[in-house]
Formats: C-alpha cells, sequence, structure tokens
C-alpha cells in the first residue's frame, strides 16, 4: 500500500495531474446493518485527528451532536422513522464519501486547496484554503464546514497519513463489529455485492450498494439495508458532481469570457476604425456662445 | 501661467466635488470587486488576488470593499436619480445612437446633461447594485443557507458582474479615448464649451437660460 501522496486531481489547476506512481483505489465499506451504534468510531476520527470535543446537549436521540462541524468529521445520525405501522431506526455514517468525481474540487477557485490522490482520498489542504467556502455549494452530501476563526473549511480525510502508512483509518480499526472495513475497491465492490445478497435471503428485499454513479462511485460505500428508503437516511438519491446552479454558472462563464472579450474587441476597432472624436468644436472651443 | 487661468475660467462646471468623489469610490471599489471576482471564477486569473494581498485575504477584503462599494453606489443614486429620468428626448436620442457612435452630429438629436445612454448605465448598474448586495450578502455569511441557496447565489452574483462588467467596457471608453475632453469633466469638474455643446447641447442651452 502506497502512492496516497501520488496526486490525481488538483483544484483550480488545468489538466490532470501525472501519475508518476500508481496504486490501488482504496475504499471504505459501511455496512448499515452490522452498525450498533456505539459511535467509536466518532471517538476515534477525533482522536487520530486531535480533533477538540465539543460541547453537546440531550436532544432526544442517540445522535452526539446536531450537526457536523470543523471540528466534528465524523457524525452517526440516528433517524428515528415510522412506516409500515413500525418504528425504524435508522444509522448513518455522515462524513466525506470522497467521490470519484469530487463536486468540492471542480468548485474550488484555489489552486491546490483540494487534491484527490490516486488512491481515491479527496484531501483539503488548508493552507491554500482561502475560505470562500465554493466547495460547499459543490459537495452533493452537504459535508464541508466552514470554521469562522481559521477562516478554512474542513471535512474527513480518510486519515491520509495513516493510509499513506499502510494502515486503515482510525474508523476502521476501532469498529468492534466489523460494520465498517476497508481495502481495494474492486474488492469493497464484489464484498458488498455479497452482504447485500445475505440481507435479501434475510429478507430485506430492497437492500442495496449505494456507490452513486452520478458523483462517478464514491470511496466511502453503504450497505442500506432499506434500499428503498434512501432519503430516510439523509442519502440522496441521485447526487451529482455538478449541481443544476452550477452547471448553469460554469455555462454563463464560458458565455461570459467571450461576451467580455467581445466588448474589448468591439471597443478596439471603433477605436480602429470611427476613431476619436476629432470635431473643432468638440474640446478646444472654449467660446461660451450657445449655437444650436 | 496667466493663459492657463483664462482658459480653466471659461470651462464649464459640470461635476461637484461629492460627485466626483463619489464616482471614483465607486469606480476603484467596483474594479477592485470586479478584479477578485474574477480571480475567483477563474483560475487562470486566480493570480489576481495579489491585488489585495493573496487569496486569504482577497476573500476576506472582497466583502468590505464590496460594503463601501454599496455606500457609494448608495450615495450616487441619491445624488444623481433626478437627473436621470428618462424623457421623451431621451428615446429620441436612444434611437439615433448608432449616429452618435460614428460622430455623425448632424443626426444626433440633442441631449440633456445626461444622455439617454449614460442614464440607461446609470438604471441599470443601481439595479445590479441590489443584485450584488443581496447575493452577496448571503455569500459573505453562507452558513446560514444551503449548498442550493448558496449555488444560487453564486450564479446571481456572476450574473450581475458580467453585465456590470460589460457595461463598464464601454463607459471606460466612451468617458477617456473615443471623446477626449470628457475624462476631464470627472477628475476636475469642468468641462469645454464645445464640449458641452457638441456633447450635451439642451444642457448648456438651460445653463446659459438660468
Amino acid at each position: 500500500m502506497h502512492g496516497s501522496l501520488a496526486i490525481k486531481r488538483i483544484s483550480a489547476t488545468p489538466g490532470t495531474a501525472p501519475g508518476i506512481r500508481t496504486g490501488p483505489e482504496f475504499a471504505k465499506l459501511v455496512d448499515i446493518a452490522r452498525c450498533i451504534g456505539c459511535k467509536g468510531c466518532e471517538v476515534a476520527c477525533k482522536e487520530w485527528n486531535e480533533l477538540g470535543v465539543e460541547p453537546t446537549e440531550n436532544f432526544g436521540s442517540y445522535q452526539s451532536h446536531r450537526d457536523l462541524s470543523p471540528d466534528t468529521w465524523l457524525l452517526m445520525r440516528f433517524n428515528e422513522v415510522e412506516f409500515d405501522n413500525e418504528l425504524h431506526w435508522l444509522i448513518k455514517k455522515d462524513a466525506c464519501l470522497h467521490c470519484e468525481e469530487p463536486g468540492c474540487l471542480y468548485a474550488c477557485p484555489a489552486p491546490g486547496a483540494i487534491v484527490q490522490y490516486q488512491n481515491g482520498i479527496v484531501d483539503f489542504n488548508q493552507e491554500n484554503c482561502i475560505g470562500c467556502q465554493y466547495c460547499v455549494t459543490g459537495c452533493p452530501f452537504d459535508i464541508p464546514r466552514f470554521n469562522s476563526r481559521t477562516k478554512k473549511v474542513y471535512k474527513c480525510n480518510m486519515c491520509v497519513d495513516r493510509v499513506d502508512a499502510g494502515l486503515e483509518p482510525a474508523c476502521v480499526k476501532t469498529c468492534p463489529t466489523e460494520a465498517i472495513s476497508w481495502g481495494i475497491k474492486t474488492d469493497m465492490v464484489e464484498v458488498a455485492g455479497r452482504k447485500v445478497e445475505a440481507l435479501r435471503a434475510r429478507g430485506f428485499q430492497h437492500a442495496a450498494v449505494y456507490d452513486p454513479p452520478g458523483v462517478g462511485g464514491t470511496h466511502m460505500m453503504y450497505v442500506v439495508p432499506l434500499g428503498d428508503k434512501l432519503s430516510e437516511y439523509d442519502l440522496p438519491a441521485n447526487p451529482t458532481a455538478s449541481p443544476r446552479p452550477l452547471a448553469a454558472l460554469n455555462v454563463m462563464k464560458k458565455v461570459g469570457s467571450w461576451l467580455f472579450g467581445a466588448g474589448i474587441l468591439g471597443a478596439v476597432l471603433h477605436y480602429l476604425t470611427v476613431g476619436p472624436e476629432t470635431a473643432p468644436n468638440a474640446d478646444n472651443d472654449n467660446s461660451p456662445i450657445v449655437d444650436r | 501661467m496667466e493663459a492657463r487661468k483664462n482658459h480653466a475660467h471659461s470651462e464649464v462646471h459640470r461635476f461637484s466635488l461629492a460627485e466626483r468623489l463619489v464616482h471614483w469610490l465607486v469606480g476603484l471599489t467596483f474594479v477592485l470587486l470586479l478584479l477578485t471576482g474574477l480571480a475567483f471564477s477563474y483560475p487562470p486569473l486566480f493570480w489576481l488576488t495579489v491585488l489585495l494581498g493573496g487569496g486569504p485575504t482577497a476573500r476576506v477584503l472582497h466583502p468590505w470593499i464590496g460594503v463601501l462599494f454599496t455606500g457609494g453606489v448608495v450615495a450616487m443614486f441619491w445624488i444623481w436619480m433626478r437627473d436621470m429620468f428618462i424623457s421623451r428626448s431621451d428615446v429620441v436620442w436612444l434611437k439615433a445612437v448608432r449616429h452618435y457612435a460614428r460622430h455623425d452630429k448632424e443626426n444626433v438629436p440633442p441631449a440633456g446633461k445626461y444622455n439617454g445612454g449614460q442614464k440607461i448605465f446609470f438604471w441599470v448598474q443601481s439595479m445590479l447594485g441590489v443584485v450584488f448586495l443581496l447575493s452577496g450578502l448571503v455569500l459573505w455569511f453562507p452558513d446560514s443557507s444551503g449548498s442550493t441557496t448558496l449555488a444560487t447565489m453564486r450564479f446571481l452574483h456572476y450574473a450581475g458582474a458580467l453585465g456590470a462588467g460589460l457595461l463598464l467596457i464601454p463607459h471606460i471608453y466612451l468617458g477617456t479615448v473615443a471623446f477626449p475632453g470628457t475624462l476631464r469633466g470627472m477628475l476636475h469638474g469642468k468641462v469645454s464649451h464645445g464640449w458641452a455643446r457638441t456633447h450635451h447641447p439642451d444642457w448648456q442651452r438651460d445653463r446659459a437660460e438660468e
């Protein structure tokens, strides 16, 4: 396992980075059916990444905090939903999914603030971040969080330092039920398929793998027991790397640059053909007589 | 020295000090905002952020300069609004704008203190000022809205900048090299009689009648 520092994409930088080193793409697989809701992964994430403890309150849920934050990169969401005359306790590991087509990276205007490593990890480099939060507008999963004190944006980096050293991410390491597993992406897709089959055999006929093609697949996938209830898990059904307003913005930027160029060219052409006003009385005549 | 004094004496007063200060406040802040905005919109132009101290600093200063810009636009609107109502003679002037572009003076209908083009420029830029302010405030405090709202505001902010940036091209071109003698009015407040008679004959006539 090497090559996490082989860069595949760099924000606001034309072309793709030359892949000098190649290696496997990794993926984290979250089997929601095996999760017991212990939140050990949240603690491991805080510990490994040295993220501060944030006070919280009891708001009638098993959930530790209400939302992700610049210091909380991983949040287990506990959604209590009633359907089919039953209460369902839906758990979702909310953190960066490390899209193959990263909307955050595409939206970022600061060169090098977001990079995608060849192994699939999408990482924020805070030293290059300008704090504009365009990544927030590009992320279909509402993951990046802005720290108003440091004026930078933060999110899960898939423990890139551990992965580079050949280790699994901290949340994977700590999970007591192996609900989170880690490996080469193609292998994990296979594992996920087997898990789905097993779930279907147990009566979860809608069990599904969440690896949405709209973002080119993700490097954190889910096995969802109730695959027909994605929205109840807060999982978008059809996420895309280029949300509609941004797609429209990108078209308008292209049109805009042409129009701006045409405008300047028009002024230059006017100057070269019609030229400036040279009438004798235009500027150098100071007789105060009004003769119209 | 004496000659220059006489020369200045016989010029027409066009813009007060307050008008010129407000114009250049809006002009300077707008250009800074446009250039840093281009830097945030086009990665090949990201280097323009050095104008305001690099990426992170430009990101912090852009909205504050926007506050100055907004103040300037409000003042400008207050000062010039009454002069800018579009009259029937402005419509006549606008219909003949192609003659104006060709310096074909015989066929250019007389304009008042401001011609129809300047008046449209004024109203469009004032309206875009509102677009900048509203979308800019949301983008300044992005925590308060969702990503779709933010993306939509980015669209509006860019659309406004495109409109205002495009209008700036004729504004600068016509005000400087295309019509010699125009820039002096905004710099020193005075224009020549000949310039005033050529470009704004009705304004000249009204002044003479006063």
